[in-house]
């Protein structure tokens, strides 16, 4: 039996783990059970403090329940499988409502479930209107069932992790510079992906003199999705924020482009990168578009593309990435995403064109624009990571 | 998504048809590897069916283009729809994966 500590160390993973947006990953193994033993009830309970989330099943309700009406939180106190052949009888459980009440359970078996704790967080278990007792044999399958979802628990509570890793780096304060608004948000696909986007102040030493700050805007948008694309766009992102304290826009990419050459090719990755320096002061702007192609500066008078001929980062011959300029006036917005809102516009520059009203409104702040960018793209069944940003300047006077 | 292969000895064609991205487009660029191993490096990729290519599906082609090339061959594509042609473009891949209109204007010399 485990310990009082140990089991509200359980506790404590459970209920972070069962108030989380749940995965649907375990419904396979929690099907199964139910096919293989041919009951009625199979789920997968977590056990917290003072509530069972059911976070996987079939034939019971998901949602929580008060512990105390658990079958679930005693098997999480045993080593190996507990069943009961009939709860009605067994003074622990007679008194519970799923017993006493709708659906009127009578039998019960039950595996206990390790978190990333090494404690069991909860159970698989199988259940039945009827009693009966199943035999050796079987309960060692749920028990083989049960390690199968430990391990499906734990793959999701790394990919969890890694995607909030990746949330955040994407950067959540404004800019620590007068006179422009920025918003950004990132829809991975998965827990995490190869969309990123970043933006931060750099007053870049260029011939020995220190240059007047400007805001550098970034997005990437690494091939593939998922974990492993994650990986590199992080690399990418730091390197990037490495070489840009020290030079312009153009050479920071192609410098990234150097430093990251090794790893991208060795992962046959490439990535997409539009990055851009803005002097809100006087909306003078640099940018270098590396394949990406996804910006432009809008406003009622119209819009432009801000976009190179560029070859992304990680292609088989290098390129130059020379910067090109641009001003934004105070009345412009500029927007840039990633191809999973593309996709959704058949990447059709024209359906992009007849989209932009909604999001010209000057009540809008940057944050609404993307989040209605990337709620938008969703809707509209991306299967890719979505990633939008807007900015604006806003007519304050820059620091100096 | 399935392929179909063609060796007319000369060169390859490679015809994918559907969705050509994350999860089709390895099955298609392992194949093309082992076709290297083999010493054949001059692919057609006749694009004509793919209704959509996503950034993997890119790197399929662009990874293929790479290993065929560096065994004196080449990796061209044909045919291909607006969806992908877009794609190319936006991404300026077209720079080194150009679209031929047909597989006899891209396999022309070989």
């Amino acid at each position: 039996m485990a310990d009082k500590k140990s089991l509200s160390l359980g506790q404590a993973e459970a209920e972070a783990r069962g108030n989380l947006p749940q995965s649907n990953r375990y419904n396979h193994v929690v099907r199964l059970a139910q096919a293989i033993f041919g009951m009625p009830i199979a789920a997968l309970n977590l056990i917290g403090n003072e509530a069972q989330y059911t976070i996987s099943a079939v034939g019971f309700p998901l949602g929580s329940i008060p512990v105390e009406e658990s079958v679930c939180r005693i098997t999480v106190q045993h080593e190996g499988v507990m069943e009961v052949s009939d709860l009605r009888e067994d003074d622990r459980f007679a008194g519970i409502s799923a017993v006493v009440k709708t659906p009127k359970i009578r039998y019960y078996a039950g595996v206990p479930v390790k978190g990333q704790s090494g404690q069991y967080i909860g159970a698989l278990c199988v259940i039945d209107l009827a009693p009966r007792k199943l035999g050796k044999q079987q309960l060692e399958m749920l028990s083989d069932l049960g390690a199968l979802l430990e391990r499906e628990l734990a793959t999701q509570e790394e990919m969890d992790l890694a995607g909030r890793v990746q949330q955040h780096m994407v950067p959540s304060e404004p800019p620590a510079i007068n006179g422009v608004e920025i918003a950004g948000r990132v829809q991975p696909a998965r827990e995490a992906g190869g969309d990123y986007l970043d933006w931060f102040v750099v007053e870049p030493v260029v011939n020995n003199v220190t240059q007047p700050p400007r805001l550098e805007i970034v997005l990437g948008d690494v091939m593939g999705k998922g974990l492993a694309a994650s990986l590199i766009a992080s690399e990418v992102r730091a390197v990037l924020r490495g070489h840009s304290q020290y030079t312009d826009v153009g050479d920071a990419v192609a410098r990234t482009s150097t430093t990251a050459r090794r790893d991208l090719e060795a992962n046959a990755r490439f990535t997409t990168l539009w990055v851009a320096q803005l002097d809100p002061a006087t909306g003078h702007m640099d940018y270098v578009d590396a394949g990406h192609g996804l910006a432009m500066i809008v406003s009622e008078r119209g819009s432009r593309r801000l976009f190179q001929n560029y070859l992304p980062l990680g292609m088989p011959i290098d390129d130059d990435w020379i910067m090109a300029s641009d001003v934004m006036e105070e009345d412009e917005l500029l927007l840039v995403c990633s191809d999973g809102v593309f996709d959704v516009l058949d990447d059709d520059f024209n359906k992009v064109e007849k989209h932009l009203k909604y999001v010209l409104d000057p009540a809008l702040s940057c944050q609404e624009i993307v989040d209605m960018i990337v709620a938008f793209a969703v809707q509209n069944g991306a299967s890719d990571d979505v990633t939008a940003m807007a900015v604006r300047r806003t007519g304050e006077t820059a620091k100096s | 998504m399935t392929y179909t292969e063609n060796d007319n000895g000369t060169y390859v064609v490679f015809v994918p048809e559907g969705k050509f991205n994350l999860v089709t487009a390895p099955l298609m660029k392992d194949r093309i590897d082992e076709l290297l191993k083999d010493g054949k490096a001059n692919v057609v990729v006749d694009l004509h069916a793919v209704d959509f290519i996503d950034s993997s599906g890119l790197g399929a082609l662009i990874g293929g283009l790479k290993g065929a090339r560096q065994q004196g061959g080449d990796l061209r594509i044909a045919d291909a729809a607006d969806q992908v042609r877009a794609v190319l473009k936006l991404t300026n891949l077209d720079r080194i994966l150009t679209p031929f209109a047909t597989v006899e204007e891209a396999t022309n010399g070989w």
